[in-house]
């Protein structure tokens, strides 16, 4: 009986690990999804800037065997990418939708490709020399196993998302700089009829997500595990985008509804190895944003809100 | 001389929207600025603002030539605006707008407790009063503008340039506009006002600047002149008086039965019949946000009325659709011309088929005929005097009477025996409102009905066969043309109660 008692709560603090980890890369791009809708992008392109920030991590890692100089390689690729892409959508008025998916399929192709050409494989690429994001070391908490297990396998950018999250928080809400970042959402013509650069906010603001979706990218590659895949982000930044909305563009619902499809990947992982395993279960966490964003939707409109992303 | 434009030219295609237009503003001077639609006043005003970029020409601050290439260079110079249309957050408070732009900041962030202060400050200060926490949605029009001039004020300017700021005001708001703006140029800021209501201009401003297609046509001082010589500047003729025919009053085209909207237990209208024949002109008089915006939607369809009936022409249409409301014969010119009445990114020859696409003569199995809807554009331009340069242009390049005038021109073109005309002649010139109050009564006297909605109770007075009054969604009294008084109508709008 109390085997048991000890074995379910282990197993709680696994789960909430497991969320943890698996919420924090979708956080980063989430965050910047948010900083987008509050700007009035619908930046679809997200997927795509954090696989080129998982990828670009890498192949810095590959010949710096640098943490930072990786980091810093995620973030400047994916930065670099984003402010294209907005150059695109605000500058030269593409349609948001396009230019999105056309950075999606890109970045697809070209990551596929670049890997091929740099490191000769297909498919994956992993490397003893790959070094990884160092974890945050819990061996005082060894006796304490609830604790040990809970804040495990850990590493700085874990805790770093949620210490950015607050920090945006206080930036949109409590500076000059974040309201008028907002004012932008709410009525361009007005911003502009002032004489601010209404455009100058946006590209920046669809920059600093790509900066963002870029070391969201990289502690997928660089994170719990150290390789690049194919593909690896696999619709996480679409994921992020339903985070971004389903929080509402606050920092602070970003990190619950992030929390909440880090669970869904968590339980189909537990389910997919325990249980049953099947292709079923690892849809769960796309359905689940499915599911959540047309309850989100659903209870907005009847409040009398409009769904203002698009 | 405080402010001094010269040679400014600006040409939009082929089309001059301003040709070597000089203008000259001294410190503490009200200048009006009247003209046609389309005469290139707020073209103008938006070089002199910074938002058009001239072709060529100079601007002057006491003698020293200014490069005014945006907004910031302006609001620098001391050069500030209050436009057409809002330019406010509807989501922000009133402090969070007044501000903006110049935001108080402490080391890191922004000192929301001192921007509170100074807009209770700067209120005082001009005696215009405004609580900072007040949310902007739902405010009154009246206040909104006040939010506006604030905001200019906050940005210290010495100028101000208002853009038609009376074209949406209550009667009661415009007086206290004008009273603003003589306490403003008494304490030396100096105002340049567009406007289309001459009235404004004998009551508040100095001097009269009168543009004609692109072109200065004169600058008067208003103690030397009077309406009668402003208009004939403005269009270049006389406008006469105009005569009323009469008519027989024909079978009822049009009828509301015992209409409401109740929301949140308030009746917002309340239990309204009323009627149109054909042959009439039927005036719905009253202060604007009485509950006329709400009775044109339920007729219309755009509202779900909550009890009553709506019958055209015999036929019930009560809460069904409006395409269903439109093909039992109603046409529609909506207060709001950009949001309701025209869709701003398409062009002149979308914008004259909108609701009437599907019809024959504009498309054949599902596909526009735009060759045939083209011409028909070219038919309403040339016939309502639009002033444009090519019928792709898109709508948003018009100037705002003239928007309504296209809009006007698509409706009334469309011979259906009944429109509903909602502030007709709302920022148009005076020359055009003539134009368009005799395409009304012509429409009338061709045997189809009119309903017309406008808080200038001068325009109800003139042209209604009918007058009904409307106070809190109420209809609170009915006039016919030869008993109607301005006195008991103007009672009755303000609440006061029948006199029987
Ligand atoms: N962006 C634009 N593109 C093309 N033509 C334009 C544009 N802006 C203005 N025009 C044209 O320039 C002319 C002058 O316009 P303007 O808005 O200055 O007139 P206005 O005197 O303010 O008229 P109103 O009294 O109707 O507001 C109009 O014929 C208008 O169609
Ligand atoms: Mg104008």
């Amino acid at each position: 009986m109390i085997m048991a008692m000890v074995i379910d709560i282990e197993f709680i603090a696994h789960i909430l690990n497991s969320t943890f980890r698996l919420m924090t890369p979708i956080l980063f791009v989430a965050l910047g999804s948010a900083l987008c809708n509050r700007v009035f992008i619908f930046n679809i392109g997200l997927e795509g800037m954090m696989l080129t920030g998982a990828f670009f991590a890498i192949v810095a890692n590959y010949y710096t065997h640098s943490v930072i100089i990786s980091l810093l390689a995620a973030m400047f690729s994916a930065g670099l990418v984003a402010w294209v892409a907005g150059i695109f959508m605000v500058k030269f008025k593409g349609a948001m939708l396009v230019v999105g998916i056309s950075v999606n399929i890109l970045m697809l192709g070209a990551t596929t490709f670049l890997m091929q050409i740099i490191f000769g494989v297909k498919g994956a690429f992993v490397d003893t020399s790959l070094v990884s994001i160092p974890k945050v070391n819990v061996e005082f908490l060894r006796n304490v196993p609830f604790f040990y297990t809970l804040l495990g396998s850990l590493t700085y950018l874990d805790y770093f998302a949620v210490v950015l999250a607050v920090i945006l928080y206080y930036y949109m809400f409590r500076t000059v700089s974040g309201f008028r970042l907002r004012s932008i959402g709410f009525n361009k013509e007005a911003a502009n009829s002032i004489g601010i650069n209404a455009d100058r906010i946006q590209i920046g603001a669809i920059t600093f997500s790509g900066i963002l979706s870029g070391l969201g990218g990289a502690l997928l590659s660089m994170g719990a595990v150290t390789m690049f895949i194919q593909n690896i982000t696999s619709g996480r930044g679409f994921m992020a985008m339903a985070a971004g909305a389903l929080g509402s563009a606050h920092p602070i619902g970003v990190v619950f509804a992030s929390t909440f499809f880090g669970l869904a990947q968590t339980l189909s992982n537990i389910f997919d190895t325990q249980i049953i395993s099947s292709e079923f279960m690892k849809a769960i966490p796309y359905l689940a944003t499915i599911v959540a964003l047309g309850i989100f939707n659903y209870t907005k409109i009847k409040r009398g809100g409009r769904i203002n992303n698009i | 001389m405080f402010l001094r434009m010269e040679n400014i030219y600006k040409k939009y295609g082929s089309l001059y929207a301003n040709k070597d237009v000089g203008l000259t503003l001294k410190k503490g001077e009200i200048l009006a600025l009247v003209g046609e639609n389309g005469a290139g006043k707020t073209t103008i005003m938006k070089v002199l603002y910074g938002l058009v970029k001239p072709d060529s020409g100079d601007i002057f601050i006491n003698d020293k030539k200014v490069d005014i290439t945006n907004p910031r260079a302006a609001i620098k110079h001391g050069i500030g605006m209050v436009q057409q249309h809002f330019m406010l957050f509807d989501e922000f408070t009133v402090m969070e707008n007044i501000v903006y732009g110049r935001e108080p900041r402490g080391k890191l962030f922004f000192d929301v407790k001192k921007a509170k202060q100074d807009v209770i400050n700067l209120g005082k200060k001009y005696e215009l009063p405004l609580d900072p926490d007040r949310g902007l949605n739902g405010m009154p029009v009246g206040l909104k503008q006040r939010v506006e001039i604030l905001k200019v004020l906050y940005q210290d300017t010495d100028i101000i340039i208002f853009d038609e700021p009376t074209a949406v005001l209550t009667p009661q708001e415009v007086t206290e506009l004008l009273k603003t703006m003589k306490s403003l140029a008494a304490i030396g800021k100096s105002i340049i006002l567009i406007t289309h209501k001459l009235n404004e201009v004998m009551e508040v401003a100095d001097r009269a600047l009168v543009m004609r297609e692109g072109e200065k046509v004169g600058d008067v001082l208003v103690k030397d002149t009077s309406i009668k010589e402003l208009s004939y500047l403005m269009v270049g003729r006389h406008i006469p008086n105009r005569k009323v025919p009469k008519v027989k009053v024909g079978q009822t085209v049009f009828e509301t039965k015992n209409l409401s909207i109740v929301k949140k237990d308030v009746a917002i209208l309340d239990d309204v019949s009323i009627n149109v024949k054909r042959g009439e002109i039927v005036g719905i008089a009253g202060v604007s946000g009485n509950g006329q915006s709400e009775l044109v939607e339920a007729v219309f369809g755009l509202k779900k009325s909550t009890s009553g009936n709506v019958i055209i022409n015999g036929v019930d249409v009560t809460n069904t659709t409006i395409h269903n409301v439109r093909d039992n014969g109603v046409a529609l010119v909506p207060e709001d011309r950009n949001i309701h009445g025209s869709a701003a990114m398409a062009t002149l020859t979308e914008n004259s088929i909108m609701g009437y696409y599907h019809l024959d003569g504009f498309s054949k199995y599902g596909v526009i005929d735009y060759k045939a809807s083209e011409e028909f554009t070219k038919e309403l331009i040339n016939e309502f005097d639009v002033a444009s340069s090519s019928t792709k242009q898109l709508m948003n390049s018009l100037s705002g009477g003239n928007v309504q005038k296209l809009i006007l021109a698509r409706e009334i073109n469309h011979k259906s025996p009944f429109l509903i005309v909602a502030e007709p002649t709302r920022g148009v010139d005076i020359g055009a409102m003539e134009f368009i109050h005799k395409e009304l009564i012509q429409k009338r006297t061709n045997g189809d009905g009119v309903l017309l909605i406008s808080s200038e109770l001068t325009e109800i007075l003139d042209l209604s066969d009918r007058i009904y009054v409307i106070f809190e969604g109420q209809i609170k009294g009915e006039f016919t043309r030869e008993n109607a008084t301005k006195e008991e109508i103007g009672f009755l709008m303000l609440g006061g109660n029948s006199i029987e």
